[in-house]
């Protein structure tokens, strides 16, 4: 272990720290949700190191307990995951130079908060191991956390009476992951269509509707985007 | 519920787009550039479809459009918690505190 990788990896998780107790509601909340649909401690726990992505995790359960196609879960999924490559664009080149296996290693832990108190930090350093040791151990440490938390929730979970209604905890926690992220004008406009869209088009077969909302939302979000754009020119 | 080897297979792809929306960059094609207007799409991708899972869920009653159920007065409340409060418990704490009174309480 090099001088860098050590001085990069204390400065991280020192970075990283105060933002990290903010995974333990969710971690808590990711846990019961995943119980409350019927997942066994065992499959639970696998979904969570297998998936390690709280917004998949969460947005697929009500797909799952319905039993939904495959290839729709895969696609919801693969929607709420496809921020991360915006994220995995913008903080790749820090990871220029590595080996496959770290790089693999950085891919599978990449996670917001990570992301958003590191990526600048790591861009503006010329020392690879320095960056390393800053991104990986916040990021194993958001692991450990995340794995803890969530096991927390699904023991938890077993103590709660069965008719509480807990499957609601997964829409509030969707509405929770929503709502700061609606704070501009088109993003609202691409939230309200998509939830109208879905909610209109439910009767399409194959729970398209679904597909049919999100299309809807994106499209809506850049004409309002242009709107807003053209009205800020003129 | 998909039961068994079923369910793990749904896991593993839904870990697969951890993979390949994280590594897509950072593992295939570090020195690429995400092209301006993918930018702007998939930045709208997942709101919209978080929007797409949530509205369903709290509109409607089975199939039908029900616009006062328990479920929405309660996303209502966490709506305004989450607007007004840091505390990330309290959404969770007073939403399902009010569905249960609904449901059970008032057998609503």
């Amino acid at each position: 272990m090099t001088t860098a990788f050590r001085l990069g990896a204390r400065e991280g998780w020192r970075d990283f720290l105060p933002l990290s107790v903010g995974l333990v509601p969710w971690a808590v909340v990711t846990g019961i949700a995943m119980r409350s649909i019927g997942l066994s401690p065992l499959e639970a726990m696998g979904m969570n190191v297998l998936v390690f992505a709280g917004t998949a995790q969460l947005g697929t359960l009500p797909l799952i307990a319905t039993g939904v196609p495959l290839w729709l879960i895969f696609l919801t999924a693969l929607v709420l995951n496809l921020r991360f490559v915006i994220f995995s664009a913008a903080i790749a080149p820090a990871f220029h130079g590595h080996s496959w296996a770290r790089r693999l290693s950085a891919s599978y832990l990449l996670i917001d908060g990570v992301f958003a108190i590191g990526a600048d930090k790591m861009l503006r350093s010329d020392d690879p191991e320095w960056r390393w040791g800053y991104y990986i151990a916040p990021s194993v440490w958001a692991w450990c956390l995340w794995q803890l938390f969530v096991l927390v929730g699904v023991l938890g979970a077993g103590v709660i009476p069965r008719d509480w209604s807990l499957e609601f905890m997964v829409t509030i926690a969707l509405m929770l992951m929503m709502i700061p992220m609606t704070r501009t004008r088109p993003m609202l406009v691409a939230a309200l269509a998509a939830g109208l869209g879905a909610v209109l088009l439910r009767g399409l077969p194959l729970r398209l509707g679904l597909f049919a909302g999100i299309a809807i939302g994106i499209g809506a979000g850049f004409v309002a985007e242009h709107w807003q754009q053209r009205r800020a020119n003129a | 519920m998909s039961e068994g080897i079923w369910l793990w297979l749904t896991i593993v792809a839904i870990g697969s787009t951890t993979i390949l929306t994280r590594g897509s960059f950072i593992l295939l094609a570090e020195k690429a550039r995400l092209p301006a207007a993918w930018h702007r799409a998939l930045r709208y991708a997942p709101a919209a479809a978080l929007a797409a899972l949530v509205a369903p869920d709290i509109l409607l009653d089975g199939d039908a459009l029900q616009p006062f159920n328990p479920k929405l007065a309660a996303a209502v409340v966490v709506l305004v918690i989450a607007l007004r409060s840091r505390n990330p418990w309290l959404p969770f704490i007073l939403g399902m505190g009010l569905l249960i009174l609904l449901r059970k309480g008032l057998g609503w």
